[in-house]
């Protein structure tokens, strides 16, 4: 029975897709893979192959949906779903028949109780009796026992358990958040069956570094998940470590680490990556004349000399970086830089390249959203899906370099909105819309690239403002999307506190936005906080949205 | 290939296509709907079960309470069933009537084997125990409600006599709960629906319709006589018919919805047929009153109203005619954009038939305004609606002038009908490709064949069609390839030169407008 893959477009989705390719391959299962950039894609795929297909497994896709309804399957197809938007739609918690969730199982999904949002079919008699939809009359029809007292205290109570029911829906579905990454659900399903490979594991890895560079989870959920792989990491990598003879050229080794929150400093220069780091740069508030000063000042303070700081990190003085990171985190302890280091873990390819799991996230990203157009549209996903594997360095760097790329353009971006002013309070949240003709602005257009910077510009804008109000608020960002069909990519991430639990209102109440106002929106993506909006409803969609969260 | 078979099948069933002259419209083709569709639908109609209240009801319901409620075990009901005590045995037959009609799992197959159901019958004829027939009746109306096996257990008791003898009982509870279980075994099928007109069912139920007669008992006399009209193989018989339809038409005059709905049902069930059986009912010039209830906005009342219409024009030119003449183009524009999709599916279904006529009545189409709306439903209806809807584009340049296709040009269907090539429907696709050909046949009559080829171009439609080479099925490749050769083959056709045909008369070009969304 062959198998139909439908993967999303994010980092997370392709290490999960990695790992259950090599256990395809294990199983000799046959499988065809369809990458999925949103729910159009996934509807025109399903209906493409569902003749031929009864197995779909859907990556990072499909979860917070009602899959039944949105696809309408034949009776004898099954999907199973690995995907870390949360909240699971109800419906695919409770179908056991033809929706198959693959969840970690100490995830917390805060599920509402069956009995309080399903109730059996023989109980809606009344109301299906009352609002008749024009079926044919039955042929044949039973009298029941009951008498009207009965009859009216029954719709009572139904109506009780229905206001009751909207209410904890509503609860439940307000808020959008990431449960455990895929990658990490795939490789807990690899290592049950005793089929874990150090691939894998890395691959693991990278996807939930994914989910914090992303910014999807907690800080408290990264650290959790990173101890479950750091134990994963020692059971696998341990040998290597006794005899140090036996690294190959070609072996790979990972190993755990508290490395600098340097983006890409290793294949960089240590200046470049200071500069175009997100949490340095917000730090310093390098977009002004005295956060450059302060940057040169904390550089001195440290002792190293320019010329060293500035040339590639690989060519740096061995005796200058045998205590680099000591040295950096010394002198960012008195810039206030408290968190520099963070918990992470590295690749070790035979001996000559190194890399941080960060570094394989920024690169794979920046190749899925490479905007350079050589080819279908699928080969994009193809290209980052093969950066993955350790056989391609070369497609590696050219991601890096696209990565380097695209840090740079984040953080111009950035520097010009602050300078310019163009964050501004709207009441209930901030508001920040790039105008066509901005530099960089078509890398913008997508979706993972456009979150980055709305997390950096909010990092940066919390940083420089003095107001304390708009400090807590969350960010709306616009960008245009499609200039000929008037067309614009919005997106709403939740505030920039130290306890922020990542949870996202945007996507509801951009739904009841776009309802009120009849806006011709388009709620293409798997985060429903990100959405396509024609440029000429803006302003009243703005307007309702406002109104919405006043 | 199936696909193959279905399409000639379906050619064959158009008046301008095909040689057989009984079947020259489309008849209405029973959809297979998804099974999980089905079987939602089913709950539903099982559970649409109604409870009625009348006066004698109460009263017996008040006895009831004053009466401790006895639990008895099978065993107890069987003995005190077939004892001789009256007392019991109306004990017995209330407990067996309760457990029927509780809304969880009635014991039917267990009431069954007890092998009650004589028993059961026998007290229907008891007419100095009102309370002992109204429960026995009640008893068997649920039995009856179940599956065939279970109808056929209280037929073969010998139910039939006893409930329309009961139909005149003296007790208006009595005599209702006769009729709904005489509905039971009427829509089980022809069979029993055939055996209770042979039985003489008819008139003792239609003497029950009269102006005084209880809104609840009606609307129960209503779907039992809707049953009795309900089902083909074989249709039910000519005179029955002929002695129920003055009563339908003066149901449908009433004001409560489900009679109206039902009596609607049951002219739809009439009208399913071939074209003797439509002639029947557009005799009795219901056709205008059908055209009312179709532009009401109830659902129930709309739907089989929507349907009868729907199956008046399947029949011969002339029935079609006496559904236009009633007024049915007028209200088809508003179902055409119908919020429900089945609304928008059955009324596209209509207009395709009616397509499907002669040219004067092709143009009464045009006349009434109906392009533009069937272009809409064509570009931005329900799918299931947007194949109907190609269908009456296809019946039109099937069956239309030249004129008439070069207005249905210029109301701008191209387009959608076009985009619809890339449906995943083969069978759509060779129904458009079809039409397609037939407009340039058109095209050609009149040396516009060129500016066609343009419009289709411009529109992308020459990429669709291109695309549609590489198409699995061989049929579609077929037809795509034949309108490449003939028409966008390349070789510039030297009497085409630009200033061929601008009289004006036959102008394709569409207003500009009608492209722009």
């Amino acid at each position: 029975q062959r198998v139909l893959l439908l993967v999303a477009s994010d980092v997370d989705a392709l290490c999960a897709c990695k790992i259950l390719q090599a256990l395809f391959q294990c199983d000799h299962v046959q499988y065809t893979l369809v990458p999925v950039s949103g729910w159009q894609e996934l509807e025109t795929a399903f209906l493409e192959h569902k003749d031929q297909f009864k197995y779909f497994v859907l990556i990072n896709c499909g979860a917070n949906v009602d899959l039944l309804e949105i696809l309408q399957p034949e009776e004898d197809t099954l999907f199973f779903v690995c995907d870390s938007h949360r909240p699971i739609n109800v419906v695919n918690v409770y179908n056991d028949t033809q929706i198959k969730l693959l969840v970690k199982q100490d995830d917390d999904l805060d599920v509402p109780a069956y009995d309080d949002i399903f109730r059996d079919e023989e109980d809606e008699e009344e109301d299906s009796e009352n609002e008749s939809d024009g079926s044919e009359p039955s042929e044949k029809r039973r009298r029941f026992e009951e008498d009207v007292i009965e009859r009216t205290m029954k719709r009572r109570q139904r109506r009780e358990w229905e206001a009751r029911r909207r209410e904890i829906l509503f609860d439940y579905e307000q808020y959008e958040y990431h449960g455990t990454s895929s990658a990490m659900v795939m490789f807990d399903l690899a290592w049950i069956m005793s089929k874990d490979l150090n691939d894998m594991l890395w691959w693991a890895i990278v996807g939930l570094t994914d989910q914090w560079v992303q910014d999807k989870i907690t800080q408290m959920k990264y650290v959790t998940d990173i101890g479950i792989l750091q134990r994963h990491v020692s059971r696998h990598n341990h040998r290597n470590e006794d005899e140090e003879n036996s690294l190959s050229i070609d072996c790979m080794r990972i190993a755990f680490e508290y490395d600098l929150r340097l983006a890409l400093y290793q294949h960089w220069s240590l200046y470049e990556s200071l500069c175009n780091t997100s949490y340095t740069s917000a730090s310093f508030k390098l977009w002004s004349v005295q956060g450059q000063k302060r940057l040169q000042e904390f550089l001195a303070d440290m002792g190293l000399p320019l010329k060293q700081v500035k040339q590639k990190f690989n060519s740096m003085d061995m005796s200058l970086k045998e205590n680099l990171r000591e040295m950096i985190e010394e002198s960012a302890n008195k810039f206030g830089m408290k968190d520099l280091r963070v918990q992470t873990f590295s690749i070790h390819f035979g001996f000559k390249n190194k890399f941080s799991a960060s570094d394989i996230v920024y690169a794979t990203a920046s190749l899925m959203e490479n905007i350079e157009k050589e080819g279908p549209e699928t080969t994009n996903f193809i290209k980052a899906l093969d950066s993955l594997s350790r056989g391609n360095l070369d497609k590696l760097h050219l991601g890096l370099d696209l990565a380097k790329k695209q840090l740079r353009a984040i953080q111009q971006t950035v520097a010009s909105c602050i300078c310019t002013n163009l964050v501004i309070s709207q009441g209930p949240f901030l508001y920040c819309s790039l105008m066509e003709g901005t530099p960089d602005v078509k890398l913008f257009s997508k979706p993972v690239s456009l979150c980055l910077l709305s997390k950096y510009l909010l990092k940066s804008f919390v940083c420089s403002t003095k107001n304390k109000r708009c400090k807590l608020l969350p960010l709306v960002m616009a960008a245009p999307m499609d200039v000929e069909q008037g067309t614009v990519i919005m997106v709403g991430i939740p505030p920039e506190t130290e306890s922020s639990d990542k949870k996202n209102f945007f996507g509801r109440a951009f739904e009841k936005a776009a309802d009120s106002t009849n806006s011709r929106t388009l709620h293409n993506h798997f985060d429903m906080s990100i959405i396509e909006l024609k440029t000429e409803d803006r302003s009243k969609f703005l307007d309702a949205l406002i109104s919405l969260l006043s | 290939m199936p696909v193959v078979k279905d399409h000639s099948g379906r050619m064959r069933k158009f008046k301008n296509k095909g040689k057989d002259t009984d079947a020259l419209r489309r008849q209405r083709a029973e959809v297979s709907i998804e099974l999980r569709k089905a079987k939602k639908d089913e709950q539903i109609l099982k559970r649409r079960s109604i409870l009625f209240c009348l006066v004698d009801e109460n009263l017996s319901l008040g006895e009831e309470k004053r009466n401790e409620i006895i639990q008895l075990s099978l065993e107890e009901i069987v003995e005190a069933v077939n004892g001789s005590n009256p007392e019991l045995q109306l004990q017995a037959t209330q407990a067996t009537r309760r457990m029927l009609s509780r809304q969880k799992d009635p014991p039917i197959n267990q009431i069954i084997e007890l092998g009650i159901i004589p028993k059961l019958v026998e007290f229907l004829t008891c007419a100095d125990n009102a309370p002992l027939q109204f429960e026995a009746a009640w008893a068997l109306t649920n039995i009856a409600s179940g599956t065939s096996d279970h109808t056929k257990a209280v037929v073969e008791g010998g139910a039939i006599p006893a409930f329309i003898s009961l139909l005149s009982s003296p007790h208006m509870h009595i005599s209702e709960q006769s009729v709904w279980a005489l509905g039971n075994i009427a829509g089980d099928g022809p069979l029993y629906r055939d055996a209770l007109i042979n039985c003489n069912v008819i008139p003792p139920l239609l003497a029950l319709v009269s102006p005084v007669t209880p809104v609840g008992f009606l609307r129960n006399i209503t779907w039992t006589l809707s049953n009795l009209c309900r089902n083909k193989n074989p249709y039910p018989p000519l005179d029955a018919v002929k002695k129920m339809l003055p009563v339908f038409i003066c149901l449908m005059e009433h004001e409560d919805k489900d009679i109206i709905s039902d009596s609607c049902w049951a002219i739809s069930y009439l009208t399913d047929g071939c074209n003797d059986r439509i002639q029947i009912v557009v005799d009795t010039g219901v056709l205008s009153r059908l055209v009312e209830l179709v532009a009401r906005p109830e659902l129930i009342i709309m739907t089989p109203a929507l349907r009868a219409l729907g199956n008046v024009v399947t029949g011969t030119d002339e029935q079609t005619q006496a559904a236009i003449d009633a007024g049915i183009l007028a209200v088809l524009p508003c179902l055409l954009q119908h919020a429900k999709p089945t609304i928008q599916k059955e009324a596209a279904w209509t207009l395709s038939n009616i397509a499907a006529g002669p040219c004067w009545q092709i143009q009464q189409l045009i006349t009434s305004g109906l392009l533009p709306p069937l272009v809409e439903l064509l570009d931005k209806g329900d799918f299931k609606a947007q194949k109907e809807a190609v269908w009456a584009v296809a019946n039109f340049t099937t069956g239309g002038n030249v004129e008439q296709v070069v207005e249905l040009v210029r109301s701008g269907v191209l387009k959608p009908l076009l985009n619809l090539l890339l449906a995943k429907d083969s069978k759509t696709i060779l129904v458009i490709l079809d039409t397609i050909s037939n407009i340039f046949l058109a095209a050609e009559k009149v040396g516009e064949a060129e500016r066609l080829c343009v419009l289709v171009e411009e529109l992308d439609g020459l990429e669709k069609i291109e695309a549609l080479q590489t198409h699995d099925n061989n049929m579609v490749y077929r037809a795509a390839l034949n309108l490449i050769e003939r028409y966008f083959s390349g070789e510039e056709t030297p009497d085409l030169q630009p200033g061929t045909g601008q009289d004006g008369l036959y102008d394709f070009s569409v207003e500009k407008q009608d492209f722009n969304f």
